[in-house]
């Protein structure tokens, strides 16, 4: 559209710069290592320098500029671009850079790194068209085009689309009759009515939910070839809680870049972060950790540039970027700030990959609170019970005596010499159950120290059976138990919390070995009692070797710091009173006179009357909350080592090519300055990046929000602002938008509601072939939206008009109808988790498809088919294809089939009596219209016609209506459901019904 | 031109590549009686893009018979006596030159030659060697070209599948048949135009594969390859449900389009008339597929020469002859897979399981093919990710042993479709080790293949994010020693 320029008209950034930057900068951009000639033609300066064959740019001077000659000559060795290069300048932009030379040759800098400000009103001649002052832009651009804008779409045309815009899901008739009439009445009023009701739903989490996902590349297994399961729905949930809760969009990615790093993070800010662990992890084993490592930091630094600053800084992994000025240097800054992870190249083979955190739903965190209450309440009535000191004489070697009976014999190893136990006479039997037991006192320090360890440390940390075995330490004043195949990749490894254990006194740890040995069924008990852990690592997936187990020592490290004595194990899983009674047996001359003493009180209380049924109704109440605590889901989070990392340059992008040391850093110059006493680490990253005048992130974040509702972005390189990204089609209304936006707080709910209420957005969609031809895709904004709904919204208007939709949110992802053999050949032959796909029960056949389960290396069928990226990486578009296959999915996937079955009943019960009046019933709830007279004149011809068959086929029609899960209603003939459910797939399959227009 | 001119262009190509496996409306309208609304014209290579192919094709297709998990060149087409002389003694660090290795012989204290305990031999007037766990292969000696100096980056299979199918170690990039699709367009108006067969195997899988090893990428997803199965549907959500017969989903189509034709002249989005050719080319699949997986017009000795196991829907033998069949039918790019070639134990009883399954069906496969005229413009390429070590993971054994991946060097074959029959290219060292003479890196095959096809592979470019991307990277450059 760069022609036809008049000569005030022409600007550098706009008509110049992607015209150099297409063809020029490549060779005389800013990467130094490719320029040719000694030319740089990016910056103004260096352009205007002599060079060897003259000046390249002659401001004013035409004839004198040496770019000119070159682009103009058809002698192939002077010729630029050089004719190998495959570029090609055309003669209107060699007319566009001559008339800019003419003019003085004037740059800017590149518009996106400008901050946004609001440009004064245009000059209209009729601004009544205008309800939000970007409407104004958008009139002016139509004014200029000699365009006017398109009639108001009609108030149900408006509703349904609104609706799916802001809660992904059609209006009801009922909601369209009432905002029919609400409308006629009220007018603007009950326009903004309707949009604060869609606004307040709860559909408006799971709309808002799941272009973010795409960004954030969000799905239920790792990714590469084993592509297991892994737990992220904790941190899905809390995307469709915080958009419901309207969380201004900066609070939403601070807390999701460093919610670790906020001052005393709440579990929901240090749950946002797993924003940052949504990648692709590798478990292919004897891959070289570092290399995958890098990957995951890069992964980070692509997904977070392509998110806020719209800017592919991806490039500069290797060198620097060719187009936009981002350095390598830069780059690696960037990537310093993500590069402090405590984490594995290797990883996730079965489980969730470290760091991660014990992340309990809602629910779940009602639930332990109620426990919680429930202990304090008992332990204050206990405690306020008379025990009668320690009671009777006697009574505490009389109960000794018989408790002696509750334990089952022991396996005592043989003396220990050298601190070595064999494992053949203390061996551990997880699928018997072991429970373990043995005292230590720590002389000093409680810091890291090895109680027990039979973890193999011989060999190269790198080979695949490093590491093998179990081990128990002591770390920090807390237990810690280890199960591993190979360190840390494949290891479970769990902590006790609140076990505070100091020096200078005996205590007795005893542990559960059971089943898979994974985090869920191990259970650490200190001194007869059962502690809460959590859970850091959970990768075990098959039993450790059993090696001879070190008393104090793991073979590597220093021996631990104290005495460690009393190992046993037991052949079965001690019940917690024989785990008690062991610790009260044994402690005789180990514990201190008030340990022993507390002890021994709660040992009475279990044989007083008074006290015993208060003191049972706790124990039972502490063995659920632990059973809860071990069950509770995790998920991936971000958390900072305590020391720093050092982030090199690396050479060609090279995870072992190390260069220049690097600190974490931005490109402040280029985009925006440091913030005053930011801390340099992601939490000051998120402070840079939401700094009011930030140029980039809240145009980019706009912009994405627009596409969201027109189908295209005002840029429509949404994940592209740098140089070589598109120019916006209405800069005015993007600045406008995006300036509202942070100076209103960064209200998310209320930039939707302004869009939706614009004059621009209620536009209809209706528009002759002409202005589609003239404007494909509507960047003139001459027409309201008009595209094809996502793969989601078709599935889950298909089982909302059909009366199945289970509106649920949240909770583990669902699997849903899928093709038995889907995986048959293609998935990893090992029995990982999600090498299957169990066909769900009940309601999780209709859930939205946001929580159908997504196995990013065979991901579901149909939603590919409809255009769902496969979340391998940050995607901030989807294309918007149309294809056959499409057209098969509607036909013949179950669950259309079911939905239209479904809806061909309800078009019997609710429909009415004769086939006008349910095809119409049924037309109306899928495109939120009435249909015309020669529409209704083709549903019900064709309605007749399969009646006709199915009378003569009834069998058939019986085959027909059992397709599904849920049961047809056996009230219904066979033959007329048949029929029906004929009509509904095809209404279901209009071009109208999955198309938002 | 004017501007004017060059917008409608665009959009009229832009309109095209999203309606992915579109056929002209027109055409498609006449063969149901109907009458179309807007009428693109009946391009044989419809939706592909203007000024391709760059030049004269010589392959108008390709076939590609992938190998995961990495076939051991040195027991199967790569011979070398000095591993027999250098048995059970340490790799030079002259040849191993701190090449890197995987974990799973991280380990290992040693790493000890291994040489093969399969004999090789010549074949046919070019004098190829094979081993002789390729019977069938070696017998077509004289019509491949078999490289022996493969070499990638990668040693873990899902990168390295990821390169040779993508050009990318990592996922995002489009496959090698969807750049085809998106640059060429479709020969045929009722079958996809990339088209991926995978193989069940008679034992176990071994890895596993990736959707994204035929998927899009940042193409519009219209590109990605369609998988036609041997159980259950041939092509997902195929068939008709039970019950419904094939007049009335005719009779429902019917009433479908005359709606949306209707509601097109109200709207005027020309999207709508593509969801109308879009379906009605569904309609038309229905039928072309179950055809084309329907082997009943196959002659006893076509079928014999594959092989038993052809007789087993989803066997390798079974998918090249569907192979055959789809080039036939003007499929474009046809994507084979067989698993089950990692073989870092027992490499002695599982690579002779292997060969059985594929060295016949493939051999048939170029001789049907040559038999039908066919392979002058039909690429087959037969190799896998990578190679195997020429040291033992675990202790050399002449009996028993294994190999770990291997990058530094491979062997792959193609025929046809332009390529010098009968012809052993590039050498390894004596330890197979490291290629010698002429090298061919993995974006070097991606740029063969590519020119076979007609494509200058620095050419075939795709705006995204800024950058033009290519299959190639920005590496690549033809094998011309082996182009006929």
């Amino acid at each position: 559209m760069a022609c036809g320029l008049s000569a005030e008209d022409l600007r550098f950034n706009r008509d110049i710069r992607p015209i150099l930057s297409e063809n020029c900068f490549f060779c005389h951009g800013q990467d130094p290592k490719h320029r040719e000639a000694k030319l740089r033609l990016d910056i103004r300066a260096e352009a205007l320098m002599e060079h060897d064959s003259g000046f390249a740019i002659v401001p004013g001077h035409q004839e004198k500029s040496e770019i000119l000659k070159r682009l103009l000559t058809h002698n192939p060795d002077d010729q630029m671009p050089p004719p190998e290069s495959n570029r090609k300048v055309t003669p209107a932009q060699i007319e566009l850079i001559r008339r800019w030379i003419a003019q003085g040759a004037p740059y800017e800098k590149h518009w996106s790194f400008v901050p946004p400000e609001k440009a004064p009103a245009p000059k209209l001649s009729d601004a009544s068209w205008a309800r939000q002052p970007f409407d104004r832009y958008v009139l002016a651009k139509l004014e200029a085009e000699k365009l006017k804008p398109s009639a108001e779409a009609k108030p149900a045309t408006w509703l349904r689309r609104a609706a799916f815009d802001l809660t992904g899901l059609p209006p009801t008739p009922t909601e369209i009759t009432a905002f029919e009439s609400d409308a006629s009445q009220r007018g603007e009023a009950a326009y903004a009515a309707a949009a604060d009701h869609l606004l307040a739903s709860p559909r408006f989490g799971e709309r808002l939910a799941q272009d973010w996902l795409d960004v954030a590349r969000y799905a239920d297994t790792h990714g590469f070839n084993n592509d297991s399961a892994r737990s992220m729905w904790r941190w899905r949930d809390w995307v469709i809680e915080s958009f419901n809760a309207n969380l201004p969009f900066d609070r939403f990615i601070t807390e999701q870049l460093a919610g670790d790093l906020l001052p005393s993070p709440t579990p929901d800010q240090r749950l946002a972060t797993a924003f940052n662990r949504n990648h692709v992890i590798n478990s292919e084993g004897g891959i070289i950790d570092e290399e995958y490592r890098v990957e995951y930091v890069a992964d980070r630094v692509r997904t977070t540039s392509t998110a806020l600053l719209g800017l592919t800084t991806e490039c500069a992994r290797c060198h620097d970027h060719k187009f936009d000025p981002i350095t390598q240097k830069d780059y690696y800054r960037m990537f310093a700030f993500f590069n402090n992870v405590l984490e594995y190249g290797e990883d996730g083979r079965i489980a969730n990959a470290v760091p991660l955190l014990a992340t309990p739903t809602r629910e779940q965190q009602a639930e332990l609170k109620r426990m919680d209450e429930a202990i304090a309440a008992l332990d204050r009535k206990i405690a306020a019970l008379k025990t009668d000191a320690l009671g009777p004489a006697g009574l505490r070697e009389r109960l000794a005596a018989e408790d002696a009976k509750l334990l089952p014999k022991s396996l005592k190893p043989a003396k220990p010499t050298e601190a070595r136990i064999l494992a053949k006479e203390a061996g551990i039997d997880a699928k018997r159950g072991t429970t373990l037991s043995v005292w230590f006192k720590a002389s000093s320090s409680t810091a890291d120290s090895p109680i027990l360890s039979a973890l193999d440390r011989s060999g190269n940390p790198a080979g695949v059976g490093y590491g093998n075995g179990r081990e128990l330490r002591l770390v920090d004043g807390e237990i810690e138990w280890t199960a591993s195949q190979r360190h840390p990749a494949y290891a479970t490894i769990i902590r006790t919390i609140g076990a505070n254990i100091g020096p200078g006194t005996w205590h007795q740890v005893a542990v559960h070995i059971q089943g898979k040995e994974n985090a869920a069924t191990i259970a650490l008990f200190v001194d007869g009692e059962e502690v809460p852990t959590q859970t850091r690592h959970d990768g075990v997936s098959g039993a450790p070797a059993n090696r001879d187990w070190l008393l104090g020592s793991d073979g590597k490290a220093k021996p631990f710091d104290g005495e460690v004595t009393g190992f046993r194990t037991y052949p079965s899983i001690l019940k917690p009173e024989q785990v008690r009674q062991a610790f009260w047996l044994q402690s005789a001359d180990k514990i201190s006179e008030p340990q022993r003493k507390a002890a021994d009180l709660r040992t009475l209380r279990r044989h007083i009357g008074s006290t015993q049924a208060l003191q049972t109704e706790r124990d039972t109440l502490w063995t659920q909350r632990l059973a809860t605590v071990r069950n509770l889901p995790t998920t991936m989070v971000m958390e900072e080592m305590p020391v720093v990392r050092q982030a090199y340059v690396l050479n060609r992008g090279q995870y072992d090519a190390h260069g220049e040391k690097v600190e974490a850093g931005v490109p402040e110059e280029l985009i925006a300055p440091w913030p005053k006493n930011a801390p340099k680490n992601r939490l000051g990253l998120a402070q840079w990046f939401l700094q009011p005048q930030h140029p980039l992130t809240a145009r980019v974040v706009v912009n994405r929000f627009w596409a969201q509702l027109f189908g295209v972005g005002l840029v429509k390189s949404v994940e592209d602002f740098g140089t070589q990204g598109e120019w916006p089609s209405h800069p005015e209304v993007l600045d406008t938008l995006a300036r509202d936006f942070v100076d209103g707080g960064w209200n998310v709910k209320g930039f939707f509601k302004s869009v939706v209420l614009s004059s621009t957005y209620r536009q209809t969609s209706d528009a002759s072939p002409e202005l589609y031809a003239r404007d494909p895709e509507n960047r003139l904004l001459a027409r309201g939206p008009r595209v094809r709904l996502t793969s989601e919204q078709i599935r889950d208007q298909a089982l909302a008009v059909s009366g199945l939709l289970a509106e649920k949110i949240g909770g583990p992802s669902v699997r849903p109808y899928q093709p038995e053999s889907l995986y048959k050949g293609i998935v990893v032959d090992a029995p990982y988790p999600s090498t299957t796909w169990d066909l769900g029960k009940g309601d999780e056949l209709y859930r939205r498809s946001l929580y159908t389960f997504w196995k990013r290396t065979v991901p579901h069928p149909a939603m590919l088919t409809f255009d769902s990226p496969d979340r391998e990486f940050c995607s901030a578009r989807r294309s918007r294809t149309n294809t056959p296959l499409q057209a098969l999915v509607l036909w013949n996937e179950t669950g259309y089939l079911e939905s239209s079955r479904k809806l061909g009943e309800r078009m019997l019960k609710e429909g009415g009596a004769d086939d006008a009046s349910r095809t119409t019933f049924a037309f109306r709830l899928a495109t939120g219209r009435m249909p015309r007279a020669e529409e209704s004149a083709v549903l019900t011809r064709t309605y007749a016609k399969l009646r006709a068959d199915f009378t003569a086929r009834p069998d058939d029609a019986a085959k027909l209506i059992k397709v599904g899960a849920s049961v047809p209603d056996p009230a219904l003939s066979a033959v007329e459901l048949a029929a029906a459910a004929g009509v509904a797939n095809m209404i279901l399959t209009l071009d109208e019904t999955i198309t938002k227009n | 031109m004017s501007c004017h001119q060059y917008e409608n262009m665009h959009s009229r190509r832009e309109f095209l590549q999203k309606t992915g496996l579109g056929l002209g409306a027109g055409a498609l309208a006449h063969l149901l009686g109907g009458c179309a609304s807007t009428s693109t014209a009946d391009d044989p290579h419809i939706n592909g893009l203007a000024g391709l192919p760059h030049f004269a094709p010589k392959a108008k297709r390709v076939i590609c018979l992938f190998q995961s998990g990495g076939p051991s060149h040195l027991d199967l087409y790569d011979p070398k006596p000095e591993l027999e002389r250098q048995f059970d003694k340490d790799l030079p660090d002259s040849i191993r030159r701190g090449q890197r290795i995987t974990g799973m012989v991280a380990s290992q204290t040693r790493l000890a030659c291994q040489p093969t305990r399969f004999k090789f031999a010549r074949h046919g007037q070019s004098g190829g060697e094979f081993s002789e766990l390729l019977p069938h292969i070696s017998g077509i000696a004289d019509d491949i070209c078999v490289i022996r100096s493969m070499h990638t980056e990668a040693i873990n299979h899902d990168p390295a599948i990821t390169f040779f199918q993508t050009g990318s170690q990592l996922p995002g990039r489009p496959s090698m048949g969807a750049w085809t699709d998106y640059g060429l367009g479709r020969m045929n108006d009722n079958l996809p135009s990339f088209v991926v067969l995978i193989s069940v195997n008679k034992e176990k899988s071994g890895q596993g594969l990736l959707a994204r090893l035929w998927g899009s990428g940042f193409l519009p997803s219209a590109h990605q390859g369609v998988q036609f199965r041997g159980a259950g549907e041939p092509v997902l959500y195929l068939r008709d449900p039970e019950g419904l017969t094939r007049d009335q989903r005719k009779v429902m189509l019917e009433g479908v389009n005359e709606l949306n034709r209707l509601n097109l002249a109200t709207a005027g989005d020309p999207e709508i008339s593509a969801r109308i050719s879009q379906a009605e080319m569904a309609y038309r699949m229905q039928a072309s597929v179950p055809e084309l997986m329907d082997l009943k017009g196959e002659t006893k000795a076509v079928m014999d020469s594959y092989g038993p196991d052809v007789n087993t829907p989803g066997s390798f033998a079974r998918n090249a002859l569907l192979a055959r069949r789809l080039a036939e039918k003007g499929v474009r790019f046809i994507q084979l897979y067989h698993r089950d070639w990692d073989h870092h134990g027992s490499l002695q009883d599982m690579l002779p399981k292997m060969t059985r399954d594929v060295d016949q069906p493939a051999a048939a496969l170029v001789k049907d093919l040559k038999q039908r005229g066919m392979l002058d413009d039909t690429l087959v390429i037969w190799g896998g990710e990578f190679g195997r070590t020429p040291y033992a993971q675990g202790g050399a054994n002449r009996e028993k042993y294994g190999r770990d991946h291997h990058g530094k060097a491979f062997s792959i074959w193609m025929a046809g479709g332009g390529i010098k029959p009968g012809m052993t290219y590039g050498s390894t060292d004596d330890f197979g080790f490291n290629t010698l003479e002429n090298p061919v890196h993995i974006h070097d095959l991606q740029a063969t293949i590519l020119h076979c096809l007609g494509i200058n592979h620095e050419r075939l470019t795709y705006r995204f994010q800024g950058r033009q991307f290519r299959l190639t990277d920005v590496h690549g450059r033809v094998v011309r020693d082996i182009l006929a």
